[in-house]
C-alpha cells in the first residue's frame, strides 16, 4: 500500500476535525449517570444480572462498561412495549428474590433456573433473550467492551486477508 | 433560475445523474441537475462517518421511532444509527403496495450512490442475446460491441478493484489488484476449482480502491462505506462525478427540487423544459433546457413521464406503445446457503473488507436447462464467528464471555442473485387522485416473481449447497425463502429500450422514441435483468447516450 496507515491518519485533516468528539464523549462518559427509565431497585437488580453474564476477566466486567445504564436508556428506545413489559417483569421477580444481594454463585444458579423455558419464548416475551442481547450490545459496542474485551480499530488502514493468528489474539468487535 | 436557459437538465444526482452530468458538462453543455432531496457535501456532510459504535445513540441499534419514521427503510440490512441519514421518510414520501414491494429510497445528493453496494460486473452477449434467443420481451437494441468501449471508460474513471473470472459470460474489466481473500475463501477457491471446471471463486469487482487513484483511496479497510467515506475510497456521485462536472463551470445543482413533469411544446413537438416543486414552499416551477436526461431511479423517472401528459401524450409522454411503468424487474436473493468450517483455526484477518467474493453465473452458459431459462451468480461472504455468536442461546458467565472474545469458528454464508423475466403485468402506476405533500401523484407498485424465478431458486440452492459441500465445508444449509419484491434494490425496467417504438419505450441510445431530445438511462431503461449487478451499467448506458446527445446537439439534429 502506498500511504502507510501512520502517514495516512497524521495527514489527515478529516480525522483531525472529527478528533474533537472523542473529547466530547469523555466528558459525556465522566459524568455521574442516573436511571432515566427503571426505578433505582430495577437498575441494581440489572447491574447485578449484567455482571453475571458478562464479569470481569482479563476485561472489565459489564457493569464497569456502565452496560446496565445502557439498557435504561436504549429499551425504552428500541424495543416493542411488549418486550419492555416482559423484561421488567422479569426484573421484578429477580429482585423479589433479593437477586442484587446474592452471592454470585447463588446468582448465576439463580439465573440459571430459567434460561431453557425463557429460551422457548419469542424474542419479545423472553426475559433472558432480550437481557442477553441488550448486554451483549451494550458492553461489546461500548469502549471499554470493544477496545479490552476484544479488538477495536476505527480506522484499520486498510484489509489483510489471511495473516496468522497472532497470541492472545481478541475477535475483531466489528466485521 | 428559471430565467437562464441551460442547454441540458439532468433529473437525479445518484450513479445515472453524476454521470450525465459529468459528460454534458465536460462536453461544454450548461447542465443544469435538479436533486429533489437535500444537499450533501462530500466528506463533510458525512457526520457519522468516523464515529465509533459508543458514540452513536443507542449503540448503533435503531429505535421505536426510527422504524416508525422509516417503517421500510429501516428493514434494510444496512439500517442502523449510522446510516439512517441517508434513508429516505417513508411517512413524508408514501407510495402505494397494491402487491408487498420495498423500496429503498436515497432522497439526496448523491441518491444511493452514497449506500450502494458498490459491485460493478459487465453484461455479455449472452444477456443481451437473451431476449432475442427466446422469444422474451423485446430484443435489446445493442450488443455487447456497442457497450464495451464505455464499460471501459467508465472503469478507468471511477476506479474499482477486483478479479477478472476469465468466463466469457463475465466479461474481463479494468481493474486493480482484488482484495485478499481470507483463508476460508482460498480454501473453497481451491476446493471449486478441482471439483467443477466452469465454476469459480473470485474476488467481485468493485468500486472500492485497493490502491490510490486519481487522488482517492486507497480503502482503509472500515467496512463503514454507506456512512460515507472521507477518504473518497469508493465511488458516488458526491465524491467522483458531480466535482469532475463541477471542476468545468458548466455544472448547477439545485437541491430540493422535485421534477414533476417534463414540458411539452405541442406546436414546436418537442420538449422544453421540466416542471419541479420547490420542496420547501412546495411552488411550482418550470425551466427551460434544449435536453433533458431522466435518472431520477427506475420508478421515479417512469413516473415523471406518466405524469407528463398533453394532448399528443394523453397516457404519458413516450407512452405510445403502452409499455411505459410495464416490465418492472428486481432480482431475487431466496436461496443460498450457509455453512461452517472447524479447520484453519491459525489464521485470521485484520480490517473490514468492503466486499464479498462471487461465483459467476454458470447455468444457461454453454448448455439449455430444461427447467428454467437465465441463470444466477452467488455472492460469498465468510469470517470467523464473533462476539454476536453469544446473543442466542444459553451461555453467560467468565467461561462465556472468554470464549466469545475470541476469534470462533469460521462461518460462511452465500446468497444467489438471479434474473427475473421482463412481465408486463409487473408494473407501476401512477395514481389519478392520490397526491403526496408535493402534489405528486402517488407512485403504486405491483410486482410478483413467476414460475422461471421459483424454478431457478431451487436449483440456485442445490447447487451451492454441493458446492460447499464438495469443498469440505461443514453444516452446509441451503435454504429458501421468499424474496419481496424491490429487497435486493436492483428495480429496472418500466421504460425499456427496444428497437421497435411500437413495442418500447426508447431508442439504442437511450432517447425516448417519439420525443428524442429526452433521454432516460436509469435503470428504467433495461429490457432484461441479467444476473449481474447492473449499475455498471447504467453509468456505461448514461456516458455513451451523453455522447450521443451532445453529438446531435452540435449537429443541429436535436
Amino acid at each position: 500500500m502506498p500511504v502507510t496507515r501512520r502517514s495516512f491518519l497524521l495527514g489527515s485533516s478529516v480525522l483531525m476535525a472529527h478528533a474533537a468528539i472523542g473529547d466530547v464523549m469523555a466528558a459525556f462518559a465522566a459524568a455521574p449517570r442516573k436511571a432515566t427509565f427503571l426505578s433505582d431497585a430495577e437498575l441494581a437488580t440489572l447491574r447485578a444480572l449484567v455482571d453475571v453474564i458478562l464479569p470481569a476477566t482479563d476485561s472489565p466486567a459489564a457493569s464497569a462498561a456502565d452496560t446496565h445504564y445502557f439498557i435504561d436508556l436504549a429499551l425504552p428506545a428500541c424495543a416493542s412495549a411488549e418486550a419492555v413489559t416482559a423484561f421488567r417483569a422479569g426484573l421484578e421477580a429477580l429482585g423479589r428474590q433479593g437477586f442484587a444481594g446474592l452471592a454470585p454463585d447463588a446468582q448465576a444458579s439463580l439465573l440459571k433456573a430459567r434460561v431453557d423455558a425463557d429460551l422457548k419464548l419469542p424474542y419479545d416475551q423472553s426475559f433472558f433473550r432480550i437481557l442477553k442481547d441488550y448486554t451483549l450490545t451494550g458492553y461489546f459496542m461500548s469502549e471499554i467492551g470493544a477496545t479490552q474485551a476484544l479488538a477495536y480499530e476505527r480506522v484499520p488502514g486498510g484489509y489483510e486477508g489471511d495473516r496468522p493468528l497472532q497470541p492472545g489474539q481478541k475477535a475483531w468487535a466489528l466485521q | 433560475m428559471t430565467s437562464q436557459v441551460f442547454d441540458a437538465i439532468v433529473v437525479g444526482s445518484g450513479i445515472s445523474g453524476g454521470w450525465a452530468a459529468k459528460e454534458l458538462c465536460e462536453k461544454g453543455l450548461k447542465t443544469l441537475v435538479l436533486e429533489r432531496g437535500r444537499s450533501v457535501r462530500h466528506v463533510t456532510d458525512y457526520d457519522t462517518a468516523l464515529k465509533d459504535p459508543w458514540q452513536l445513540p443507542y449503540n448503533l441499534k435503531a429505535s421505536n421511532e426510527d422504524r416508525k419514521k422509516q417503517p421500510v427503510q429501516s428493514t434494510l440490512y444496512l439500517y442502523d444509527q449510522s446510516t439512517k441519514q441517508f434513508f429516505v421518510d417513508d411517512v413524508a414520501n408514501p407510495y402505494v403496495q397494491d402487491r408487498p414491494f420495498t423500496w429503498y429510497r436515497g432522497y439526496q445528493v448523491g441518491g444511493r450512490s452514497l449506500m450502494w453496494a458498490r459491485h460493478v460486473f459487465r453484461y455479455s452477449d449472452l444477456d443481451f442475446e437473451a431476449n432475442l434467443r427466446e422469444g422474451v420481451g423485446v430484443d435489446w437494441p445493442i450488443r455487447y460491441a456497442d457497450l464495451a468501449p464505455w464499460y471501459e471508460k467508465v472503469e478507468r474513471f471511477i476506479g474499482a478493484s477486483g478479479e477478472n473470472s476469465g468466463l466469457p459470460q463475465l466479461p474481463d474489466q479494468v481493474l486493480q489488484p482484488p482484495f485478499d481473500m481470507n483463508a476460508l475463501e482460498k480454501h473453497l477457491r481451491a476446493g471449486i476449482a478441482k471439483a467443477y471446471g466452469d465454476r469459480k471463486l473470485i474476488c467481485s469487482a468493485t468500486a472500492v480502491l485497493s490502491r490510490e487513484h486519481k487522488g482517492r483511496g486507497p480503502c482503509q479497510g472500515r467496512n463503514q462505506c454507506a456512512r460515507g467515506c472521507p477518504f473518497s475510497a469508493y465511488f458516488s456521485s458526491n465524491g467522483v462525478t458531480l466535482p469532475a462536472a463541477a471542476a468545468t463551470g458548466n455544472l448547477t445543482l439545485q437541491p430540493d427540487a422535485i421534477a414533476h413533469s417534463l414540458v411539452y411544446d405541442e406546436a414546436r413537438k418537442r420538449v422544453t423544459g421540466v416542471r419541479y416543486v420547490d420542496a420547501h414552499t412546495k411552488q411550482v416551477a418550470e425551466v427551460s433546457a434544449r435536453l433533458v436526461f431522466l435518472c431520477a431511479s427506475t420508478l421515479n423517472s417512469t413516473a415523471v413521464l406518466l405524469n407528463s401528459r398533453s394532448s399528443r401524450f394523453p397516457d404519458g409522454l413516450g407512452n405510445d406503445s403502452g409499455q411505459l411503468g410495464r416490465n418492472l424487474m428486481d432480482h431475487h436473493n431466496g436461496a443460498g446457503a450457509t455453512a461452517t468450517y472447524s479447520g484453519l483455526r491459525d489464521r485470521y484477518y485484520r480490517g473490514r473488507r468492503s466486499t464479498s467474493m462471487y461465483i459467476p453465473r454458470f447455468r444457461n452458459v454453454t448448455t439449455r436447462e430444461a427447467k428454467f431459462t437465465r441463470g444466477y451468480a452467488y455472492e460469498v461472504y465468510s469470517w470467523r464467528g464473533h462476539w454476536t455468536r453469544g446473543v442466542d442461546g444459553p451461555g453467560f458467565g467468565a467461561d462465556f464471555k472468554n470464549e466469545i472474545t475470541r476469534p470462533g469458528e469460521w462461518t460462511l454464508y452465500t446468497e444467489g442473485y438471479g434474473e427475473t423475466l421482463p412481465n408486463p403485468d409487473n408494473r407501476m402506476w401512477v395514481s389519478k387522485d392520490e397526491t403526496d405533500a408535493f402534489g405528486l401523484p402517488k407512485i403504486a407498485v405491483s410486482m410478483a416473481y413467476g414460475p422461471n424465478e421459483a424454478a431457478m431458486e431451487t436449483q440456485m440452492r442445490d447447487d451451492v449447497v454441493e458446492m460447499l459441500e464438495k469443498a469440505g465445508l461443514e453444516n452446509v444449509q441451503g435454504f429458501l425463502r421468499e424474496t419481496v419484491p424491490g429487497f435486493v434494490i436492483h428495480e429496472m425496467g418500466t421504460a425499456r429500450m427496444g428497437r421497435d417504438p411500437k413495442t418500447s419505450v426508447l431508442n439504442a441510445h437511450n432517447q425516448v422514441h417519439a420525443a428524442p431530445n429526452v433521454f432516460v438511462t436509469d435503470g428504467s431503461c433495461m429490457p432484461s435483468s441479467p444476473p449481474q449487478n447492473p449499475s455498471l451499467t447504467y453509468m456505461a448506458l448514461t456516458a455513451r447516450a451523453a455522447d450521443h446527445a451532445a453529438a446531435q446537439l452540435k449537429s443541429g439534429a436535436l
